[in-house]
């Protein structure tokens, strides 16, 4: 039933192994005399910060074109990162084609949550399936650890990349119901393959 | 007398311009800014008029109004006299110095003989390492009336960090003083007219310790023991808010303008550009006729200065952000075990250079 070719799977992140090249560290701390006269060594320091100096001072005044720039500084609101799929942003809810949510309301998530912020109220349908009527997420005390999102059978809540809208006056807005957690499947939808990747979740 | 009195005024009321108007504002503003660009960083950049944000210029402004409209905090158990009085103490002698310095050379203009001097003491190298001296109280001062352990620690600092360079600075004067033979700062400087005379070429170590004990005296890194932020809070300016903390602030500034414009008379030629005098200056502009020479080379005079200062104050700042601080006994090593001896030297071997000549 396990697919071996999960482990395989892993996507590629961080330095390649190749590129890890040990630095030569220095061993003796014994000063030489030229450098104990301290003004040479003042200078060449001097010099390394004058050249970064005038070359930011040049490309502040002529910006070069796209993004070969050397300061890397994100003018935040203007700019925005694209975040890697391992980031755990706020948990949503997963949404069907069909604008109904893939959650089953097992409770697991409820059970394992670290700091107590989730709350279902599960209900049965005529046909006999399980779904939340009420689930809510307090987001004061998530803690953003993810256990929710390992746990979940049927892939119905997961880390998303949102960092946004979590400032509120108060604490009673940061209860966040069905309707504010319920994400379209296609938005979250690489979150929802990296996971398959780092859980093992053999039964897919 | 009439026109000596508007003379005085206009040259007084021009340093202030340029001191407290121009250059405490922007110095600020530089500070960040070359810093952020030194680190490949951004900078201070947000502050905006009708969404202009003119790279950052705002921010001065923004500044005065934010410490216009805080609490004027004085601290429980504190010296309430000494506590206001400390700030004053160490802003004024920062502005005063600048009295003395020369930002020209004397010519005549309406019949009217005109010295860019404020104040053309005999004795202006001494006034100024005496208010330089006087800067020292204030910082003293702070410390110890605030009713605070960092704040008494940071003034304890800066006492005998400013009393032992000061010692070094003023032995290092001496060889100044020994070869152009006066006080008088206008004098110093109008001996520099030959470029080879200028004082980095007499006095070449003369003009290294200086630099070094006058960033020493103004307590800026790599010698900021007095206010280290990760040792003590913030030093001997621990307890202070609003205008009061901006008035140590504003002379720190002031005094990196008047280092800026010591070492230029001192060593780099005052307002002389390499090669020209002033008689070969009032020559070249003699179609403006005599009256319009004048002015036209006092200009590039006052020109000439401000661009060297200015390139001190880049150099000190230059400094600022790329030493890291020396620790507090290796300072102290430093001023008397190292500087001291050096200074000496360096006064015997003028003495030889000179007895030989």
């Amino acid at each position: 039933m396990a697919d071996i070719n999960i482990i395989h799977n892993y996507p590629k992140m961080g330095i390649p192994m190749g590129k890890l090249k040990p630095k030569r560290v220095r061993k003796n701390i014994e000063l030489t005399l030229w450098e104990r006269l301290y003004i040479f060594e003042i200078i060449r320091g001097m010099h390394i910060t004058t050249i970064h100096f005038f070359l930011n001072l040049l490309g502040f005044i002529f910006p070069p074109k796209g993004k070969k720039r050397r300061i890397m500084t994100v003018y935040y609101p203007e700019e925005k990162l694209t975040l890697p799929v391992a980031y755990r942003g706020r948990p949503v809810l997963v949404m069907r084609e069909n604008g109904t949510e893939k959650c089953v309301a097992c409770g697991l998530c409820e059970k394992i949550c670290p700091a107590s912020a989730i709350t279902i109220i599960a209900e049965e349908k005529e046909n006999g399936e399980r779904f939340p009527a009420a689930y809510t997420l307090d987001m004061a005390r998530c803690v953003y650890c993810g256990y929710c999102e390992e746990v979940c059978p049927k892939e119905a809540i997961v880390m998303s990349a949102e960092y946004e809208g979590l400032a509120r006056r108060n604490r009673q807005n940061l209860r966040f119901s069905k309707d504010k957690l319920l994400r379209p499947e296609k938005s979250v939808k690489d979150r929802i393959e990296y996971i398959r990747g780092i859980y093992a979740k053999c039964n897919y | 007398m009439v026109a000596d009195l508007i003379e005085s005024i206009v040259k007084i009321l021009f340093i202030f311009g340029v001191n407290i108007g121009f250059f405490s504002p922007i110095l600020g503003w530089v500070e960040r800014k070359q810093s952020a660009l030194m680190q490949d960083r951004v900078g201070a950049n947000r502050a905006d008029i009708f969404g202009y944000t003119l790279i950052g210029l705002f921010h001065p402004i923004a500044d005065a109004i934010k410490v216009l409209t805080k609490e004027d905090f004085i601290p429980d158990g504190a010296d309430r006299l000494i506590h206001t009085l400390a700030p004053f103490i160490s802003l004024t002698p920062a502005i005063v110095a600048f009295a003395v310095i020369p930002f020209g050379g004397q010519y005549e203009l309406f019949g009217h003989r005109v010295n860019l001097i404020i104040a053309d003491l005999d004795v202006g190298l001494l006034f100024v390492f005496a208010f330089a001296s006087l800067a020292s109280f204030g910082a003293v001062l702070a410390g110890w009336s605030s009713n605070n352990n960092w704040s008494f620690l940071g003034g304890l600092r800066a006492s005998a960090q400013m009393l032992s360079y000061e010692v070094v600075m003023g032995l290092n004067i001496i060889g100044v003083i020994m070869v152009y033979g006066t006080l008088r700062l206008s004098e110093i400087g109008a001996m520099q007219v030959n470029f080879f005379d200028w004082g980095i070429f007499l006095q070449p170590v003369g003009f290294v310790l200086f630099f070094t004990c006058a960033i020493a005296e103004n307590k800026r890194a790599p010698f900021d023991v007095a206010e280290a932020e990760s040792e003590l809070v913030a030093g001997y300016f621990t307890e202070y808010s609003g205008l009061k903390f901006v008035m140590f602030w504003m002379g720190e500034f002031l005094e990196i303008v008047t280092i800026g414009g010591l070492v230029t008379t001192m060593f780099f030629g005052a307002w002389h550009l390499p090669f020209v005098s002033d008689q070969m200056l009032l020559n070249f502009f003699r179609f403006a006729g005599p009256n319009g020479a004048a002015i036209l080379a006092i200009l590039v005079n006052i020109i000439t200065f401000f661009t060297k200062v200015i390139f001190f104050i880049w150099l000190q700042m230059t400094i600022r952000w790329t030493l890291p601080r020396f620790r507090y006994d290796q300072v102290m090593r430093l001023g008397w075990k190292m500087f001291l001896p050096i200074a000496l030297i360096n006064i015997f071997i003028t003495g030889l250079v000179i007895l030989v000549k």
